[in-house]
């Protein structure tokens, strides 16, 4: 490709841009955003900042929130998929080709079909307003994925070390958990990150089964902002809002960039 | 004994992703909202004639498609741009890698939200910038014609990185020796990607298109925050609509009927684009013959 670094620029602007200007809002003052040339008051503040994380409840109570979902859902997914990829492993070809195929299909159903039987669960066994209930149907919803990665990364060990580990006189639990378990950690990590971002990101469930304020995710506790007036929104803060709800997200995609591609892509390879 | 560890997760899945579906096609068959009692009464088969003759949904139907088609193509085209930049081998390749993923693993809503600072009339950038040409202000957000490109946009810019890495893992598996034969021989570069990148990419686009389009058609999150459906309801998806009547309207026979036809669309609009991808060719012989 000719003139790479235009096209470089290209790529950074397009990705970057729109968050730049939440970032140049989030600082200015409510008199420069409406009046950017003739105001004549001071142009920066950090009240947007202030606005957003003192107001009740302060933002970093949807953060917690958030962080408590994705990490209970993300334990819940591995404690189920684990097993089953193992299974799936071990499966005669036909019948582990008709439970992939399942699988993939679930995996690309839109979830959001799912709100209304979802929230009937939520009532029948009243699990509404509860976080850790919250994480029982995103986790189910994350095991499809989950499944087809782990299960790919077990088909990829080799045969006979697990075969070894057996002669050693390793039981099923034994050979899972020493020899098994801790050589798909990769797969796991990269699996763990998309469960997490799933859940960090969910909204239509999370709409529905949240009613409390101090019990909303990040993504619902933000639509509320949105929702709760259409002509005067306080932009600043809406700004901050989406500034500081983005950050740990940023944080996790340079840290992690290399897992998340690598479940991404061998998701879309082996399935 | 091993298809017991298959079972909990097994058992979960099909909690969540079986029983909706069959509760749906029960609730069809019954009225169930706020005229009832909220009691189920059989009604055999009114709530799909209701749909059948309900312009909302039918209007609903077509800016899904519209939105999905548009947002899906237009990905297409971007992504595979990206995945060959991104391909390409040298040192900032990393960092580019995160920043292009960036807008893809942010959620949904806190950029629906930015979306509405943007395209806000009259101060949001895009505006301003019109304003500056001396051009008559467009009120994106409140113009029909306008308001579902701005979605369109949004989505576009949300999910086209991860379009984009599934074609790069694709590209990834295409053997440098290909593209070195073919220049050895004299092809162009461009005509090296048609001839050998796009038909070796064909799995992984067809996986990554049916993917985005099973999503785009559920399209919830970034309407219900960014336009809410409006203005006039132009930018109302189907998974809206079934999610007011549920919730707003307190209909949830009716909400489960246009959650089980979009489904039934869903599959159709899958079944046509693997059409459009596999069988172009063949198509194209029976018209050429």
């Amino acid at each position: 490709m000719k003139h790479k670094i235009i096209w470089v620029l290209l790529l950074v602007i397009w990705s970057l841009s729109p968050l730049s200007w939440q970032l140049y809002t989030s600082f200015c003052t409510q008199e420069a955003i409406t009046h950017p040339l003739t105001n004549p008051g001071p142009h920066w503040t950090l009240n947007n900042y202030r606005q957003v994380l003192t107001a009740s409840p302060p933002l970093w109570d949807y953060l917690f929130n958030s962080l408590l979902l994705g990490l209970t859902t993300t334990l819940l997914t591995l404690v189920f998929a684990i097993p089953a990829s193992y299974a799936l492993s071990k499966l005669k070809p036909l019948l582990a080709r008709t439970t992939k195929i399942i699988l993939i299909s679930a995996a690309l159903f839109p979830y959001v079909l799912l709100f209304l039987a979802l929230l009937e669960f939520a009532r029948n066994f009243n699990l509404g307003n509860n976080l850790f209930a919250l994480s029982i149907p995103y986790s189910a919803l994350s095991m499809p994925l989950a499944i087809l990665l782990i299960t790919s990364a077990f088909k990829d060990l080799p045969k006979d070390l697990e075969e070894a580990a057996r002669i050693e006189g390793l039981g099923i639990w034994q050979r899972l958990r020493w020899v098994l378990i801790p050589l798909i950690a990769p797969a796991t990590a990269s699996t763990s990150i998309l469960i997490f971002l799933f859940s960090w990101n969910e909204y239509p469930i999370a709409l529905t089964w949240i009613s409390k304020p101090e019990l909303l995710t990040l993504p619902v506790a933000i639509a509320r902002i949105a929702g709760s007036s259409i002509y005067s929104v306080p932009y600043g803060a809406y700004a901050a809002a989406t500034v500081l709800g983005s950050i740990p997200l940023l944080i996790m995609v340079l840290i992690f960039q290399k897992q998340i591609i690598s479940g991404l892509t061998k998701g879309a390879v082996k399935g | 004994m091993i298809i017991l560890f298959l079972l909990p997760a097994g058992i979960l899945i099909l909690l969540v992703f079986g029983v909706p579906l069959i509760r749906y096609s029960w609730l069809s068959m019954h009225a169930a909202s706020v005229v009832t009692g909220l009691d189920n009464i059989p009604n055999g088969g009114a709530n799909w004639i209701r749909l059948l003759n309900d312009m909302r949904f039918w209007k609903d139907a077509w800016q899904t498609v519209r939105f999905a088609s548009f947002s899906v193509s237009l990905e297409v085209f971007l992504a595979i741009l990206i995945a060959l930049l991104l391909h390409q081998k040298w040192k900032g390749r990393g960092i580019l890698r995160s920043i292009s993923l960036l807008p893809w693993a942010l959620p949904t809503t806190v950029m629906a939200l930015g979306w509405r600072w943007i395209f806000n009339t009259p101060y949001g950038p895009i505006e301003k910038i019109i304003n500056f040409m001396g051009l008559n202000p467009l009120n994106i957000l409140s113009n029909p014609k306008l308001t579902w490109l701005s979605t369109v946009l949004g989505d576009v810019w949300k999910t086209t990185p991860f379009l984009a890495l599934i074609l790069l893992a694709g590209l990834q598996t295409i053997p440098d020796d290909l593209y070195e034969a073919f220049r050895l021989e004299g092809g162009k570069p461009f005509q090296a990607f048609l001839k050998i990148s796009l038909p070796l990419l064909k799995p992984y686009l067809f996986l990554g298109v049916i993917f985005r389009l099973a999503q785009a058609f559920g399209v919830f999150d970034l309407i219900q925050v960014m336009t809410g459906g409006g203005p006039a309801g132009s930018t109302e998806s189907l998974a809206l609509y079934a999610y007011l009547n549920a919730m707003r309207f307190l209909d949830f026979g009716y909400s489960a009927t246009i959650m089980l036809a979009s489904f039934i669309l869903l599959v159709c609009a899958c079944a046509l684009s693997w059409v459009l991808i596999y069988q172009s060719k063949n198509i194209y012989r029976v018209y050429n013959s």
